[in-house]
């Protein structure tokens, strides 16, 4: 559904990515993990259009789409909840939601009762989000506003999700939360690509999983492989 | 009876000041999605006045005369965007000021060339024969501008709050690389931008040629005292500038009736000189809600 192969992207004169390949595969989530600065985000970024990726091919659903708008990318199909979920925090929970939805929906009128069963399904999803519909999203706490984030990428009904550092700055509690969604959405056939903190957490929930180092693929293997990995134990899992 | 000289004095300036209001919120509503304005609006005001005008001189009617003009201000808008802005904030870089100015010169220069340098009048159907409403003589042509500005800032308000489009516009402003990732295209957002706050600008001008005539700097002034109220309302609020500009309008007039007509200007660039010094966000800007 997502292939990457040999990404290279950066910030001005340096590059951070120096050929990043890796592979989604439809209906399976991916984690994607290494150490603080080793590029996960700016892999993310580079995926979803936010960077031009210098070289390199970012494929979605057989359709090379590296070098197009955000905006394009994201019309095809690809929903990224970035890192610090970035909600819009002027505007209400509903519609930052409905915003999620924008490529499916009409601009002007009657989008509200078109995206009504999505909305649902957000709200049975994290009921939170139901009571605090019409709150300022900038007002929400921050786990709130993570389920918002997950939400939001959600409406849009995407071929492949990116979901960068969920539980960071979240309360036990609700990292559990979290990572009990993503489970709910894998089962229910979400194609997602994971970049996370909590490592354990994530190979736990992964089909496949890749270990990133200074800007490429350093390691990578099923969750149970890479439990055996005596450098991934050490680095990443002690 | 001063009393209702001073009354007449403030309401005649409170209209002509919701003028200012009207450009002001124009530049709200292309610095909120792109964070540049049109240094050359008041140039974009006097255009499409002129073009106004000459509609009417052709014989088309008033009423298709004001949304003629209305498009043409949005197309220099997006032509402003197309030409002055896109370039430079793809780069990430100022020189939107600059160019902004020179397309205004060049608008200038324009419409010397194709109307002359003279002030026309600027025939219009609606009569300046004042009436009487509270101890205050009130023309027809004043009431227009109420009814113009109000109409639009409100049309434009329901738009943003309204519409998924209008939302996405909002988003744009709130954070540019989120609404990307929402399949909103910043680019095109920002052409809309610009096309409103041309069209809004137009609208100013029409409104305001019947009072003031028709002429190359026409707008120089005004634009000026829209600016004032732009930074004193802060950059965001639509609400804010509706107040300020009554006010400003109000304080002018009254300044110039009891200071000399030399002092109309002072209380704009006081007023500019102030907010700047004292609240650079502006008396109505919203501190950035955001919570981690
Ligand atoms: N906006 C930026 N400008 C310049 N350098 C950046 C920027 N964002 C990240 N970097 C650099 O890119 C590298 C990778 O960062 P990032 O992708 O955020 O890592 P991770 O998400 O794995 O923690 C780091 O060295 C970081 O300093
Ligand atoms: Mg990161």
């Amino acid at each position: 559904m997502l292939v990457v192969k040999s990404l290279h992207a950066g910030y001005g004169l340096s590059e951070v990515l120096v050929g990043t390949s890796l592979e989604v595969k439809a209906g399976t989530v991916v984690a994607l993990i290494g150490a603080n600065g080793a590029g996960k985000t700016t892999t993310m970024r580079a995926i979803s259009g936010l960077l031009r990726p210098s070289k390199g091919e970012v494929i979605l659903d057989g359709t090379p789409v590296q070098g197009l708008e955000a905006s394009r990318i994201a019309q095809m199909g690809l929903a990224h909840s970035p890192e610090g979920r970035k909600v819009f925090g002027p505007l209400s929970t509903e519609d930052n939601l409905l915003l999620g939805a924008y490529r499916r929906l009409p601009h002007l009128v009657g989008f509200h009762a078109k995206a009504a069963p999505d909305l649902e399904r957000v709200y049975d999803l994290f009921p939170r989000l139901k009571e605090r519909r019409s709150q300022q999203a900038g007002t929400l706490s921050g786990g709130e506003q993570q389920m918002l984030a997950i939400g939001r990428a959600l409406m849009a009904q995407p071929k492949v999700m990116l979901l960068d550092e969920p539980s960071m700055g979240l309360a036990p509690v609700i990292v559990q939360e979290v990572f009990r969604t993503i489970a709910r959405l894998k089962a229910e056939g979400m194609t997602m690509l994971l970049v996370e903190q909590f490592a354990r957490a994530a190979l736990d929930v992964a089909d496949y999983a890749y270990v990133m180092e200074r800007g490429r693929i350093a390691i990578e293997g099923t969750p149970a492989e890479l439990r055996r990995d005596e450098r991934v134990v050490t680095a990443y899992l002690g | 009876m001063p009393e209702s000289i001073i009354a007449q004095m403030a309401v005649s300036g409170a209209l002509m000041g919701l003028v200012y209001a009207l450009i002001a919120y124009g530049f709200q509503l292309t610095f909120a999605t792109s964070k540049s304005l049109n240094f050359g609006q008041g140039e974009l005001v006097m255009v499409s006045a002129f073009f106004s005008l000459t509609l009417l001189t052709l014989g088309l009617p008033y009423l298709l005369v004001v949304p003629a003009g209305l498009l043409f201000g949005a197309a220099v808008g997006m032509a402003v965007e197309r030409t002055g802005v896109r370039l430079a904030l793809e780069q990430r870089s100022e020189g939107w000021i600059l160019l902004t100015i020179i397309i205004g010169l060049f608008l200038f220069s324009f419409a010397e060339n194709i109307w002359g340098r003279d002030d026309r009048p600027f025939p219009t159907p609606i009569p300046s024969t004042p009436f009487h409403v509270f101890g205050v003589d009130v023309t027809p042509l004043e009431i227009s501008v109420l009814v113009g500005v109000l109409a639009v800032m409100g049309m434009i308000e329901l738009f943003k709050r309204q519409t998924l489009l209008g939302k996405a516009v909002e988003a744009v402003a709130a954070d540019r690389d989120a609404a990307e990732l929402m399949g909103i295209s910043a680019t095109r957002t920002v052409v809309l931008s610009y096309a409103l706050s041309g069209g809004v600008a137009a609208l100013a001008g029409i409104l305001v040629s019947p009072i003031t005539t028709v002429g190359p700097t026409m707008a120089s002034a005004l634009v000026l005292k829209a600016f004032s109220v732009a930074v004193v309302a802060g950059l965001e609020s639509g609400f804010g500038v509706v107040v300020i500009g009554l006010f400003l309008g109000a304080l002018e007039s009254l300044a110039s009736f009891y200071l000399g007509s030399g002092w109309r200007e002072a209380p704009g660039l006081i007023l500019l000189i102030l907010a700047l010094a004292v609240r650079p966000t502006g008396v109505f800007g919203k501190a950035v809600i955001r919570k981690v």
